[in-house]
Order: structure tokens, then sequence, then C-alpha cells
């Protein structure tokens, strides 16, 4: 009974949800809870508004309507620090590294958790090397590849390891290896994830339950076998494809 | 990288208490010069010898220009983190060209009157808190964050407004004030007096020490507008508190010895250089080298030519031209 009860308690719930930037809508009414430990992912063409819900969970885009809860308690309701602590976010965005490694990358996100020295190192040390960066954590990050330096964020986020998981595309610029090292370890640490993706094979892989995403509604939901149809993908992605079991098949663009 | 610091910090601390103690000393032997200047400055007062020419002029103005050093390389640093801009320097929003076109427009247009009583350097400081008010207001968008390229866009079209109006004043002024004008935007601390002291230290303690305290989330923005906020920090808030220490700072500076233009965006540099860019020792390294930097460069001045004074802005272009171009390079390397 008290397992049942934990596997359907909600950890992140989004209800009711519209994002204006200046008057134009980017999402409309969108609702969506992920209950403790699932993973699920958001779906949808370019210019769905997939990253801008998302940019709500972490203070980068306000709600205009609606609400978002996290463990029953609304955002509005955390400091944003104690919100960061609990709700860890990978996403895209531009710095300027000069003067930083991959250490002290992955040490400014853990800064957050106010760690004494040596649980900083350990954490730290053990999600360069999940990310395969241990041979590069003391040299310019401004050196690094593309994937490379995603490779970096990723592992900023698994060293704070928060119980809740933002991933906007977290495969971007990686390689096929690091995709699934790296999805992997999110999926195996059991933690309540929700994500963007653009590769549905993916999606198929690791989501319990996907959003389909359309000019800012959520216009499809359920288990991505069922959502991912034929049709649906001729109708919002207007490409010709079928999945046989995790493997997607294109014809190509319609 | 940071692992040098500890070596680093003291020995940069050193080597400021030693080049201070250079800025009082040094000279001692020119008293003839050290009496001319003496005599200049209070014209109706006889020099009382050594200790007051090192008591009111030497060591208020290597403390002065101790804490210039510091405050604008400390505000370089925090607007190059606010931007994201390893160019951004304290005068980016305008504020140098602002102070300058208030300061010049008063030295020559304004009767003497109102420059007495207000005196130039609160003159300059209004300049550039307009030209500060003036970007700001042209770079943000109701309910809209502020785009740091947009505020540097604005800087630039704020700075370019004003400089043609110095260019406008220094043309039609007549020769005598213009003589003193450029003076003025060159940068100097001759003259400068102890109770011109306190505001600027007091403001660069504060600044510092909020600073320090808000390392973190200072490192977190370097990450980028969005990572910083999926850590929790109000991004938007931080810099506007930036952009209000840089003013004030910048302003203070401007005010006691004019422009002092390259030490804001080359220190910050030379410290990252030298000890990577957290800023729990990124900025305590700017301070202690910005400070040491300008004490030099102003002992140079005074005695490169003396008894004749070169402003501070001739030799620090001349200094900093070469290691500006080294960071140029270096950047393009990185890229």
């Amino acid at each position: 009974m008290l397992h049942e009860a934990v596997e359907t308690e909600i950890a992140l719930r989004i209800q009711d949800l519209s994002v204006n930037i200046g008057k134009t809508p980017y999402v409309q009414g969108a609702s969506l809870s992920v209950p403790t430990g699932q993973i699920h992912g958001l779906l949808g063409p370019n210019g769905a508004g997939k990253t801008t819900l998302l940019r709500t969970l972490y203070h980068a885009a306000t709600a205009s309507t609606g609400t978002i809860h996290a463990f029953d308690r609304a955002i509005t309701d955390y400091s944003p620090y104690e919100w960061a602590k609990r709700v860890g976010a990978l996403v895209q965005s531009s710095g300027l590294l000069a003067g930083l490694t991959p250490q002290d990358i992955v040490e400014i996100g853990l800064s957050i958790l106010e760690l004494d020295k040596s649980e900083l190192i350990d954490r730290r040390d053990d999600a360069l090397a999940l990310a395969g960066l241990t041979d590069k954590a003391t040299q310019p990050a401004s050196n690094l590849s593309g994937g490379e330096l995603q490779r970096c964020y990723f592992a900023q986020l698994l060293a704070c390891d928060p119980e809740i998981y933002i991933l906007d595309e977290p495969t971007n610029h990686l390689d096929l290896h690091y995709q699934l090292v790296l999805l992997d370890e999110v999926k195996r640490r059991g933690r309540t994830v929700l994500m963007t993706l653009h590769d549905l094979s993916l999606a198929m892989r690791y989501c319990n339950t996907v959003y389909l995403m359309s000019q800012g509604q959520i216009v499809g939901r359920g288990a991505p076998q069922h959502v991912l149809t034929r049709e649906i993908l001729m109708q919002y992605y207007q490409v010709d494809g079928q999945f046989h079991g995790a493997a997607l098949t294109l014809q190509g663009p319609v | 990288m940071a692992i040098r610091f500890p070596i680093l910090f003291p020995a940069a601390l050193l080597a400021l208490v030693l080049v201070a103690l250079a800025g009082v000393l040094w000279g001692t032997a020119e008293i003839s010069w050290a009496d001319r200047a003496a005599i200049l400055m209070r014209e109706d007062d006889v020099p009382r010898g050594l200790s007051l020419i090192i008591w009111q002029w030497r060591i208020p103005r290597v403390l002065a220009v101790g804490v210039i050093g510091a405050g604008l390389a400390l505000a370089g640093a925090l607007m190059q983190t606010a931007l994201r801009n390893p160019m951004a320097d304290p005068y980016l929003m305008g504020l140098s060209s602002g102070a300058s076109a208030a300061a010049v427009g008063a030295i020559i247009w304004l009767p003497s009157w109102i420059t007495d009583s207000f005196g130039v350097p609160a003159i300059a400081f209004m300049g550039a808190a307009l030209a500060f008010v003036m970007t700001l207001g042209l770079s943000s968008r109701r309910g809209e964050p502020l785009d740091p390229l947009v505020v540097i866009l604005a800087g630039v079209a704020v700075s370019l407004m004003f400089q043609s109006l110095t260019a406008f004043f220094l043309y039609l002024g007549d020769p005598q004030a213009v003589r003193s004008a450029l003076g003025w935007l060159m940068g100097t601390a001759a003259n400068t007096e102890w109770h011109e002291l306190p505001l600027i230290t007091l403001a660069l303690l504060l600044i510092a020490g909020w600073a320090l305290l808000n390392a973190n989330a200072l490192d977190a923005t370097l990450l980028g507008e969005e990572r910083a906020q999926a850590l929790g920090v109000h991004t938007g808030r931080l810099r506007m508190w930036i952009f209000l220490a840089t003013v004030t700072l910048t302003g203070l500076a401007v005010s006691v010895a004019g422009i002092v233009g390259f030490i804001g965006l080359i220190i910050p540099h030379m410290a990252r250089l030298l000890t990577g860019a957290r800023h729990r020792v990124l900025l305590p390294l700017t301070l202690v080298l910005g400070a040491l930097v300008l004490i030099a460069v102003d002992l140079l001045c005074r005695t490169l030519l003396a008894p004749e004074e070169l402003p501070l802005g001739v030799l620090l272009a001349l200094f900093a031209a070469p290691p500006f171009i080294m960071i140029l390079r270096g950047l393009r390397r990185a890229s």
C-alpha cells in the first residue's frame, strides 16, 4: 500500500499554464503532471512552445496564467534559490567562459548546495568522470567542443542531482554514445524528469509519457507508442515515417 | 588554476605596499620641484617642508589613485560579468562621455560662480549619471528583461552623442578654457585633497564587500542568463545592482581624477589570466592589481618628465595597448 502511494505521488504539476511574451502567446492552457520517478517528454515541431514551457520551470519565463507546483507547493512559495536546489535544469544558454575550467563549471552548480569541501570534490569528480571529462577537467572550458561543453553542463546537473530534472534538448551536440550514457544515468537514478526531445527514438526509449505540443498547446498525450503514430508524424512533424517497436523508419518529408 | 591564488595574492599585496611606499617617498630629492608644486597649490601658504609635501600632497594622491584604480578595475570586472562581454568596461554605458561633456561644458561655458559653487567633480558625476539613465532608458522595454547586447549598443549611441557635444564645446571654447578642459579629460590625480577620499573609499569598500558576498551568483552569471536563473540567481536584479555599483564607482572616480581609461578593461583580464574567473579569487586580485598598476603609472606620470607632469591617460594608453592586443589575440585563439 505504502509503495503504491509513493508511486502515484505527483512531483511536478502544471495547471492551465499560459505564457505570453510581449503580446504573443507562446504557451496556451497547458496542463500536465509528472509522478515521482517518471520520465515525461515534451515533443513537437520547432516553435511549438516546448522550451518556453520549460523556461517557466527555472525562472527564465513567467506564467501569464496558471500554476506550477513541485511537491504540492507552488513555485511562487519557494525562493528561486530553494527551488533551484530541488528542481535542476539543463538549458541552452551562452556564457563567457574565459578563465573557467570544467571543474569550475561543475563547482559553480554545486555551490547552491553548500556542501563541505570533500563532498564537493567527490561529487564534482564523479560527475566529470561520468561525462568522460576527467582528462579535460582542468583545461580551459573555452577550448571544449560543443558536445564536450554539453557534457560538462550535464555533469553539473548530475553532480547536483536534484529531485526533479528539467532537460531542454539534453542530447544537443552529443554523440550517440554519450546520449545513451547520460540519459541512462538519469533513468538509473530514478529521478522525476520533464524533458524536451527532438529525437523521437530517444523519447520512445526513455519516456513513460509524452506530450505532443503544437502552436503553444498540448494536442496529444500518452505512452510514446500510442502518441507517435504514423498519422501524428504526418500531421505535426510533416514526415512520412513509422515506428516498428523502438525503431523509427523514415520515408521522407511530406 | 585557482591553486596559484594563495601565492599570487600575498605577492600582489606586497607589491602594492612597495609601490605605494615608492609613490609616497619617490622624488624626495627634488625638493625644489616639490617646493614649487606646494607653492602653486597653496599660493598664500609658505611650504612647511618635506613632511607637509608628503602628508598633504603625496599621500592623498597615492591613496586616491589606489582607490580609483581598484574601483575602476572592480567595476570593469563586474560589467564584464554582467554583460558576459570581455570588452565591457566601466565606461561602457556612456559614463565617461557623459561626465566629459558635462565637465567640459561646465569648464568652458558655465559662469565661474556656478562651477565654483557646485564644483566640476559634482557636475561630472551628474553627467555620468545622466548618461547612465539615458542608456538604461534606451535599452529597456517595459516588461522585458534587458538584453546585454542592446545595453552595449545603447551605450555606444549615448557615448557618440556626448562625444560630439564635447567636441562642439571644445571647438567653440576659448583657448585658455579649452586647455584646462583637455587637461581634465586626460585624467590626473594631482591636487587630490584628503576630503575627497572618504566617499569613494567607503563606496569601494561597500561594493567590494557586496560583490564578494555574491561571488557565487556572479560565477553562475558567467555561464549564461538562463543557466544562472536555473541556479536560482535573479539575474535582472543582480545586473541592475552591478550597473548601480558601476555608475557609483566610476562617477566618483571621474569626479576625483577625470577620465582614467583602460584600467577597467585590462586589469580584470590580467587577473583572470593569472587566477581564473571564479569571483572569490578574481575580485580580490582585480582590486589589488588595479590599485597597484594605477599607483605605478601615476608615479611614472610624475617622474618621467619631471618637473612636467604627464596626464594619466597618456601613459595608460601607452602601457595598456600591448596587453590589450595580447588579450585580443588570446581571445581569437580561444574561439
